[in-house]
């Protein structure tokens, strides 16, 4: 166990799977000589070499187009897009040609490749260094999307996606990067896709949140708690394929849910949760579903404090939820 | 860079010095294509299949260099090069299985005819959006070298795709990564009904590989013999460790872009009978005929033979049921997640369309 | 020899027709596979389309310059082994084309007709209500104003979906569930109130009314009451009987009852009377089987003796009633009347009467119309015997008067039936010697 930051975590990931399985290899722009302009892939070059973690041209559809032609032949690669706001050139690689590789060859081709990505704001990054776009990747059939919050998480979910057979998208909340200290194995371990995790039980309303915006989902409880309003918040950890059972079992205890993320709401990943509750817990609602997201406007700088969904807008959400 | 003269010889300095049996292995594989390729334009027209997309006129360009690949080497096709994915001996049934769409398309209906692929013959798949699959070339060369194989790519694409941004990109990652690729771009003319000289401004495809330093040639993509022996060197270089090669295959599209296509509405019937003249299965028996080794009845029967076996797999392929309703479920992920099995169960257990043909 | 009707086949980029350009065979002709037959003009291209087989044209369904749809029949062929093509002809609707399947007409298109226009007078109106669509807004309203009693919701009572969910589950109508929450809502709490019966009302009167529900006992006489009455076709036939040698008789028999511990009250001279009569007339003694639309007559009588209790009226039966003596019917009405009384009664014993006889009691007014007992189909109200002046051989005596309402079901009693049974029973009351003919 070391005391790990979310940023030592993916990197300790990165270099276990590395070290396990040789065909593992990072690329993405600025990974190598400098580690990442996030640090998350620094001393990686230093121990496998420039042909293992590729110091790439600055062209996202050449680092996943060329990645998934890598994941063609057998090579597990992990790419870095250095902010999620600059992976549109790439987009049709992993929409139009990784996301339906196996299914247009009936599965004679698969694409295992992980795409890494720093997301979200909070950073003072203003509209290119702070979207939050998952929902275009889970909208999008043959793409799984994972989103730790935490070190341990990070790390564990990390080396299942590597493992995975098929092309995973990687969140990593940068706000979180250095925030978050907790202790972390030094050896390889997995936290599995597909299975969200419940950080705290509470009886009368669901907080459903993931990254960066789990941390004020949490804190908005704690106040609450105060005041006698009991908040369950889970963490979805993967959001696609979503952990279904865990939310629908949480609602049908609490009878309420408020979503929260960072991107725009409309069309946002809380559309289609919400959607999901509704059809699958109607009947145990006492309440409408709400959503406490980022507005629908391009990300700004000098008011994200206002724009990002924080404790202070969660807690009169949940608040007002829980006494509908 | 011509290797058949006007005359039928070869120009000495290039003659890749083919046996003639090779030659005449050559002309056949074109000439195959082209009675499938007729076979199959006639079956759309009688709307027994829904498109097609031929290869007429460049021929050799696509055939010529899946010769001059090795057979471990990996094509990455646009979507004309069928031919090349029949000469790695590609079943004949199986793509005419695909053109329906049937029970035994390895596709399973799920996409639209000449999609093809197949792993066993290092054949990837066909992709409708246009360059995405020159980064893919690129990353199999990569890996193929970092795991230490001596495995090169050949890969289509036509003088439309130099536009795109994966162009771009896959050229560029080449070069710097000194990749292992062979650029195979036809130019046959037209993106649709777009001219060459639209597309870009400079003269030639070629040129624009210096720009990423990647050394480029132009070749006479009607010369079956010359796209042999510019393919077979770039193949050397890449295999060498020189790194890729830009290979411009100057050739003819003579059919339309596909069968929606009506070509006759942006070129005139006089460029395309000079370009007829050109015809790239001509030449090459031009060849042949000059070494005395094909005569015309060897010719017809040839071509008969080939239409009687693609009419022999029609009529095996409209005999044969359309795939199962729930392989439109599977291959997504490689394990299919709850929401999937839940929605193929309200697809396989709800209301069906209507599939019968409307009557007027 | 088969025969193949042709169709114009899609032939690229989803086009929905062609203009016949030239045909290339006339009707007679054969071709050969892939010969040229006819040359098409779509808004795409100019194609020409070959011979799917060897064949002979035998007929031409479009003339040049004609258009023709996609999937008409453009000509016919005679052909040997033409059912491949056929059948491939007709599976191959295109999945898609280089630019997709564009249809020029798909399902529910008509769905779009034409917005009504604004009229010159009448100031032109913004979009229109569909009929249908305002006939069912109009049907919902009719639906809620006909909900009796107390409705607090013009349409749809406001409840979050887990809230309706109880509702549902404890048989609670959330329209008449008064809402104590936010924006007119009913809570949960509401319901289980409702359930409770501690509804409360905030209107000026709430303070000078008392809510009671309807539960229990209460409800259930409700409901049967309520069935009875809109079931069956209830009337009435009353008439007196001079009750004088039955009082006498009672009164020559109490002391032999109160020696064998029998309380003998008139009751079961009254039943004894009816469950002869009965045998007489037999459709008094029957019950209508709505569900098969039958009369069914009943060879065994069960007398229900309505019977007032603190909870509520409830008829007790004795079964085999015209088997009983006297004093045996009288000590059952009493224990039955005990029980009742007391909340003993079994279910076993609310079961199965064929025909009820009901004691209005001392305050038993003029005359009464008892509602059935359903589904039986006649009820007799047997009223307090009073001291009247009656005429006897012309002379104005002191006489004991009984009057007997008795209600039927119309439906299978006539009038004359009913008064013939009455009269029967009336004329055993006046003579009772005739009850115990049996043991002469």
């Amino acid at each position: 166990m070391t005391e790990m930051n979310l940023v030592q975590a993916i990197n300790s990931g990165l270099r276990d799977a590395m070290l396990a399985d040789e065909s593992v290899l990072v690329m993405g722009e600025d990974v190598g000589r400098l580690g990442g302009v996030f640090r998350v892939t620094q001393g990686l070059r230093e121990t496998f070499g420039a042909d293992r973690v590729l110091d790439t041209p600055l062209s996202e559809s050449g680092i996943l187009g060329t990645a998934i032609g890598m994941a063609l032949h057998g090579l597990r690669p992990v790419s870095e897009i250095q902010f999620a706001d600059f992976i549109y050139p790439g987009v049709d690689q992993l929409l139009s040609e990784a996301a339906k590789y196996r299914y247009r060859t009936a599965g004679e081709f698969h694409v295992p490749m992980v795409v890494r990505t720093p997301y979200g704001g909070g950073i003072r990054g203003g509209q290119y260094h702070s979207q939050s776009p998952e929902a275009l990747f889970i909208h999008t059939p043959g793409l799984k999307v994972v989103c730790p919050s935490n070190p341990y998480d990070a790390k564990g979910l990390l080396l299942e996606a590597i493992a995975d057979e098929d092309p995973v998208l990687f969140f990593e909340p940068k706000r979180v990067y250095r925030a978050v200290k907790m202790d972390v194995p030094d050896d390889a371990y997995t936290v599995p896709l597909g299975k969200a995790k419940t950080v705290r039980s509470g009886e009368h309303v669901t907080c459903v949140a993931w990254g960066a915006m789990l941390f004020e989902a949490f804190s908005a409880a704690e106040q609450l708690a105060a005041e006698g309003i009991d908040v369950e918040v889970i963490d979805l950890r993967t959001l696609w394929p979503l952990d279904i059972d865990a939310l629908v079992e949480s609602v049908h205890k609490t009878g309420r849910l408020v979503v929260v993320h960072e991107a725009p709401r409309t069309c946002g990943f809380g559309s289609e949760l919400v959607t999901l509750i509704v059809e699958r817990a109607f009947l145990h609602l006492e309440a409408p579903p709400v959503r406490i997201t980022g507005w629908d406007t391009p990300f700004p700088l000098t008011h994200e404090q206002e724009y990002l969904p924080l404790a202070h807008r969660i807690a009169p959400a949940l608040r007002d939820t829980a006494r509908y | 860079m011509h290797v058949i003269r006007e005359d039928g010889s070869l120009d000495p300095t290039l003659d890749p010095g083919l046996s003639i049996d090779r030659v005449i292995g050559l002309y056949k594989a074109m000439v195959r294509t082209r009675v499938i390729d007729d076979r199959l334009e006639k079956l759309q027209r009688q709307g027994r299949i829904a498109f097609h997309v031929g290869s007429l006129g460049e021929e050799a360009a696509i055939i010529g260099s899946a010769a001059a690949l090795r057979e471990h080497d990996w094509i990455v096709p646009c979507y004309r090069e069928v031919g090349a994915l029949l000469w790695r001996g590609y079943p004949l049934q199986r793509y005419v299985d695909h053109m329906y769409g049937n029970a035994d398309d390895p596709l399973r209906g799920r996409q639209m005819p000449d999609h093809t692929f197949s792993r066993a013959h290092r054949y990837l798949s066909v992709s409708a959006p246009i360059g995405t699959q020159i980064p893919h070339a690129v990353g199999v060369a990569m890996a193929a070298r970092a795991r230490g194989l001596d495995e090169c790519v050949g890969v289509f694409f036509g003088d439309g795709a130099t536009s795109s941004n994966d162009f771009h990109s896959a050229m560029n990652f080449a070069g710097v990564y000194q990749a292992p690729v062979v650029f195979l771009c036809r130019n046959n003319g037209y993106a649709i009904s777009l001219r060459v000289e639209q597309q870009t401004a400079v003269q030639t495809m070629a040129e624009k590989a210096p720009a990423y330093g990647v050394p480029a040639v132009r070749v006479d993509g009607n010369d079956a013999l010359a796209v042999w022996q510019a393919v077979g060197e770039g193949v050397r270089r890449a295999s060498g460790g020189g790194g890729p090669t830009f290979i411009e295959l100057m050739t003819y599209r003579l059919g339309g872009h596909s069968t929606s296509d009506d070509p006759r509405i942006y070129r005139t019937k006089d460029e395309v009978e000079s370009w007829r003249k050109a015809d790239p299965i001509d030449r090459l028996r031009k060849h042949i005929d000059r070494r005395d080794a094909w005569s015309d009845d060897l010719d017809e029967d040839w071509r008969a033979v080939c239409d009687a076996e693609v009419k022999e797999c029609v009529r095996r392929a409209e005999e044969k049921p359309s795939p199962e309703l729930r392989d439109m479920f599977t291959d997504v992920y490689a394990e299919q997640p709850w929401h999937l099995r839940e929605q193929e169960a309200q697809c396989i257990e709800g209301p069906r369309a209507r599939d019968d043909e409307e009557e007027p | 020899m088969a025969r193949l009707d042709f169709k114009l086949p899609d032939i690229g980029e989803g086009v929905t027709e062609g203009e016949i350009v030239e045909w290339f065979v006339g009707v007679g002709d054969t071709v050969v596979e892939d010969d040229p037959m006819v040359e098409v003009m779509t808004d795409k291209a100019t194609v020409t389309i070959g011979a799917p087989c060897d064949a002979s044209v035998e007929r031409l369904c479009f003339g040049v310059g004609d258009v023709a749809r996609v999937g008409q029949v453009i000509l016919t062929l005679e052909s040997e082994g033409a059912s491949n093509v056929d059948s491939a002809q007709r599976s191959s609707r295109p999945p898609a084309t280089a630019v997709g399947d564009i249809q020029d007409h798909v399902p529910g298109a008509g769905l779009f007709t034409p917005e009504e226009v604004p009229t010159r007078n009448g100031g032109g109106r913004r979009g229109s209500v569909r009929p249908a669509a305002a006939a069912k807004r109009r049907s919902l309203r009719t639906s809620a104003e006909s909900v009796g009693q107390i409705s607090y919701f013009q349409a749809k009572p406001l409840a979050t979906p887990a809230t309706r969910r109880l509702a549902k589950d404890m048989a609670v109508d959330l329209r008449r569930v008064r809402p104590s929450g936010a924006g007119g809502r009913v809570t949960r709490e509401d319901v289980r109130a409702a359930v409770r019966g501690q509804m409360t009302d905030d209107k000026p009167h709430a303070q000078l009314e008392e809510r009671e529900p309807l539960v229990g006992m209460r409800r259930k006489i409700a409901e049967r009451m309520q069935h009875a009455k809109t079931t069956a076709a209830h009337f009435t036939f009353v008439e007196e009987c001079d009750a004088s040698r039955l009082v006498d008789l009672r009164a020559r028999l109490s002391d032999e009852a109160s020696r064998r511990g029998v309380r003998l009250t008139f009751l079961p001279f009254v039943i004894k009377a009816v469950t002869e009569a009965l045998k007489r007339h037999p459709v008094l003694n029957a019950e209508v089987d709505e569900q098969t639309n039958e009369l069914v007559y009943k060879k065994y009588y069960n007398i229900g003796v309505a019977t007032a209790t603190d909870a509520g009226l409830m008829v007790p039966v004795i079964p085999g009633a015209d088997r009983l003596r006297l004093f045996e019917l009288a000590s059952r009405v009493e224990a039955l009347a005990k029980a009742a009384r007391e909340g003993t009664l079994s279910p076993g014993d609310l079961r199965n009467s064929t025909f009820t006889v009901t004691s209005l009691g001392k305050r038993g007014g003029l005359l009464a119309t008892p509602i059935l007992n359903h589904p039986e189909v006649g009820i007799l109200g047997v009223h307090r015997i009073k001291d009247k002046p009656v005429i006897r051989e012309g002379q104005v005596v002191p006489g004991k008067v009984m009057i007997l309402s008795l209600s039927l079901d119309h439906r299978v009693v006539d009038g004359h039936v009913g008064a013939a049974f009455a009269y029967d029973v009336i004329e055993t009351l006046e003579n009772p010697e005739r009850l115990f003919y049996d043991a002469l």
